[in-house]
């Protein structure tokens, strides 16, 4: 009975001993997980998973797939454009508030559009290079919208005043300077009348 | 009392050693010692049992002997005493119970030991563990021969040598020529450790049948047969980098894996993809007014996108199965795409179609919108975690653009960046152990932080550094940097070492996103 304890107690510490005894020789604690991570095994037509996880095959064919040209689909323009007729405000940097200076400017695009029904405004929000795309997308976006805000305060109906966002996408000027800079940072206004009329 | 010893001679062993004789000792019968090599025996025993010559029992590295203190002459292995023999030592009464114990001790020590004798035979060996801070490269010679041998062995080398683990030893400094055999003495001597060899056939397909070298053990580590059209020789060549890379680390190799950027040539822009080295770069032709930033799906098909066409923002998807663009979003407003999920069934965005800049999560296959935040100010580049529990975003609602983790259902929005006033562009590793963004101090430059905002490290010093992202492995980091005039592409390792531009000077490219294969 007693060695039968004895017996039973060996093999159990020594099938133990077995499994953890064999030493890799260089012990690799995070190549478990990154297995584990690569068990969602993604599937691509574009090329030979070869090298994927585990062993290296004997033999291999490379292939890959070929990627066609895409043509973009032109799309009609909704509106005639007019540009010009109105001078572009500016703002300051990282700032979207409308400006004591440009008030002259925006009043006068309110009277216009006040005379001229059922004609729209379309107002470009633009930024300076310095900041990151998406984000200056953003601004450009708050920036317009600024000036609509404004626009309608004015009386404009807000259905007359479209907006856009260039962010630092169409920069007037490419210097690094601060007078370059500073003429990126603004709202421009472009007259929209419905194609045909 | 009945006396055992057992002398071992390596670690290892004595290991084995001390645990079998625990064992035998639970027996109650037997009192042990363990005599390292060439070490004479404790004295705790008699001086009669324990003379010099008792020590003195063979080596060879690997076993256990067992010794009688009775007889010094009596070293066998495992445990194989002439019964007669012993008998005349112990005493008959006490034989049978020794024979008895030690055929139990003996299957113990068996079993014990048998695994010290094996050939390790669980995973196989690693060479470079590439884990460890700070590892030595390794040297490395690459030979392959025959027509594009020299261009194949240039890409090969290029690949290996930005993982930073390697370190690759001239053409010139080789003492043997690609048509011999290799020999380990050819090698030593100029310091190589790892050789490959390969002979490239060119007929109707390029082959090539190459081989990796183990200088130390002398022997192949694997031999393999590629197989390619004349036109693949860089996808080849990227295919034995992987393999090698493989074989030495046990990790995948990222070489075959591709960047696709806006490239802006004279105004005109599209998305491009090239192989990650740049080389192969391919204009899809896709059209914009304005392009940004590509997005990859985790299986490598897709790829998602924001365009601004006749005056309107939209977002769009192309699948490289059947080259198809779909337009998925548009709206009044800026529309921004962000991250798939790693499931791939829904896209997130930014859009400002309620008035101010949100984040919005779309399904793909009911078009079914859900808005994730709704505060006043801007909240923009919305990039979804690995484990696509939670989404890391920018958002100005502390008064300036900071980088914010919300769960992925708009809970719990917590703020990651406390430096400075303006960090942007968040994009997470492949692991979502780090998140690398994009931080203004006077110019814009990398860092990488931890999810939990701690661990703050600046990568870049130069230039303006922008749209960072991770390669599969989380290895390596793409970035767009206008350091050297105009804006390009440029990778660099996770640490921020090795920064190069990828993309030509004459292409003004931005908004590079890694392939996650």
């Amino acid at each position: 009975m007693r060695r039968f304890f004895v017996m039973a107690i060996a093999v159990l510490i020594s099938a133990v001993f077995m499994i953890g005894c064999a030493e890799k020789k260089v012990v690799k604690p995070g190549q478990q997980e990154m297995q584990q991570q690569q068990q969602q095994p993604p599937e691509t037509t574009a090329k030979e998973p070869a090298e994927k996880k585990g062993l290296i095959k004997p033999q291999e064919r490379i292939t890959e797939q070929q990627l066609a040209k895409i043509e973009t689909k032109d799309e009609l323009a909704k509106y005639k454009e007019e540009s010009g007729l109105f001078k572009d405000i500016y703002f300051d940097f990282d700032k979207y508030d409308v400006r004591q200076e440009d008030k002259d400017v925006l009043q006068g695009v309110a009277s216009w559009l006040l005379k001229n029904p059922p004609a729209k405004i379309l107002v470009e929000g633009h930024c300076d290079e310095r900041g990151t795309n998406e984000y200056n997308l953003a601004l450009g976006d708050r920036r317009a919208k600024a000036a609509r805000d404004y626009l309608v305060a004015l009386g404009i109906g807000s259905v007359r005043v479209e907006t856009i966002s260039y962010g630092e996408e169409k920069p007037v000027c490419t210097e690094k300077t601060e007078e370059c800079w500073a003429k990126n940072r603004r709202a421009h206004f472009v007259v929209l009348r419905e194609a045909g009329k | 009392m009945k006396i055992l010893k057992v002398q071992s001679f390596n670690k290892k062993d004595s290991m084995c050693g001390r645990i079998s004789l625990i064992l035998l000792s639970l027996t109650r019968k037997y009192h042990y010692a363990v005599i390292p090599a060439g070490r004479k025996p404790e004295s705790s025993f008699s001086e009669k049992a324990m003379d010099s010559r008792s020590t003195d029992c063979g080596n060879d590295g690997h076993r256990l002997f067992l010794c009688s203190f009775v007889r010094q002459d009596s070293c066998r292995f495992p445990l194989v005493g002439n019964p007669s023999s012993i008998q005349k030592d112990f005493g008959r009464a006490g034989m049978t119970d020794l024979i008895r114990s030690l055929k139990l001790a003996g299957l113990l020590i068996f079993l014990l030991t048998a695994h010290c004798l094996l050939p390790a035979f669980a995973d196989a060996k690693v060479y470079i563990d590439i884990s460890s801070p700070g590892s030595k490269k390794m040297p490395i010679a690459i030979e392959l021969s025959g027509p594009s041998g020299k261009e194949m062995s240039d890409v090969v080398k290029n690949d290996l040598e930005f993982t930073g683990l390697f370190a690759y030893v001239d053409r010139a400094a080789y003492l043997e020529n690609p048509a011999q055999p290799f020999n380990p003495r050819n090698w030593t001597p100029i310091g190589v450790e790892a050789v490959v060899k390969g002979t490239v056939t060119e007929g109707k397909d390029l082959s090539i049948t190459a081989s990796l070298y183990d200088v130390f053990e002398g022997k192949e580590i694997f031999r393999k047969e590629y197989r390619a059209e004349r036109g693949l020789m860089r996808p080849l060549s990227h295919s034995i980098a992987n393999d090698i890379y493989y074989a030495l680390t046990g990790e995948a190799g990222i070489f075959r894996s591709r960047i696709a950027f806006v490239g802006d040539d004279r105004g005109e822009k599209s998305i491009y993809i090239g192989d990650w080295d740049g080389n192969r770069m391919m204009k899809t032709g896709l059209k914009g007014n304005i392009i940004l930033t590509p997005h990859w799906s985790k299986n490598g098909v897709k790829l998602v996108y924001s365009a601004e066409r006749n005056r309107q923002w939209g977002i769009y998807l192309l699948e490289f199965t059947n080259m198809r663009e779909r337009k998925v979003f548009s709206s009044r407003g800026t529309n921004i795409a962000g991250d798939f999920t790693p499931e791939g069934d829904e896209i997130t965005f930014s859009s400002s179609k309620d008035g101010t800049p949100d984040i919005y999560s779309m399904n793909l296959a009911n078009n079914k919108i859900k808005k994730l935040t709704s505060s006043y100010g801007i909240e923009v580049s919305p990039a979804v975690s690995p484990d696509s529990r939670y989404v890391a975003f920018v958002s100005d609602r502390g008064g300036s653009p900071q980088i914010y983790v919300m769960r992925k259902d708009g809970s719990d929005v917590r703020r990651i960046t406390f430096e400075g006033s303006y960090n942007t562009s968040p994009s997470w590793s492949p692991k979502g152990d780090k998140i690398v963004f994009s931080g203004r101090r006077g110019t814009n430059q990398i860092f990488i932080v931890n999810p939990d905002g701690t661990g703050l490290t600046q990568l870049t010093s130069q230039g303006n550094n922008e749209d960072a992202s991770f390669s599969p492995d989380g290895r390596y980091v793409t970035f767009s940097s206008d350091r050297d005039g105009v804006k390009g592409i440029y990778l660099m390792r996770a640490s921020g070492e090795s920064q190069r531009r990828i993309t030509p000077r004459n292409l003004k490219a931005y908004g590079p996103g890694w392939s996650p294969n």
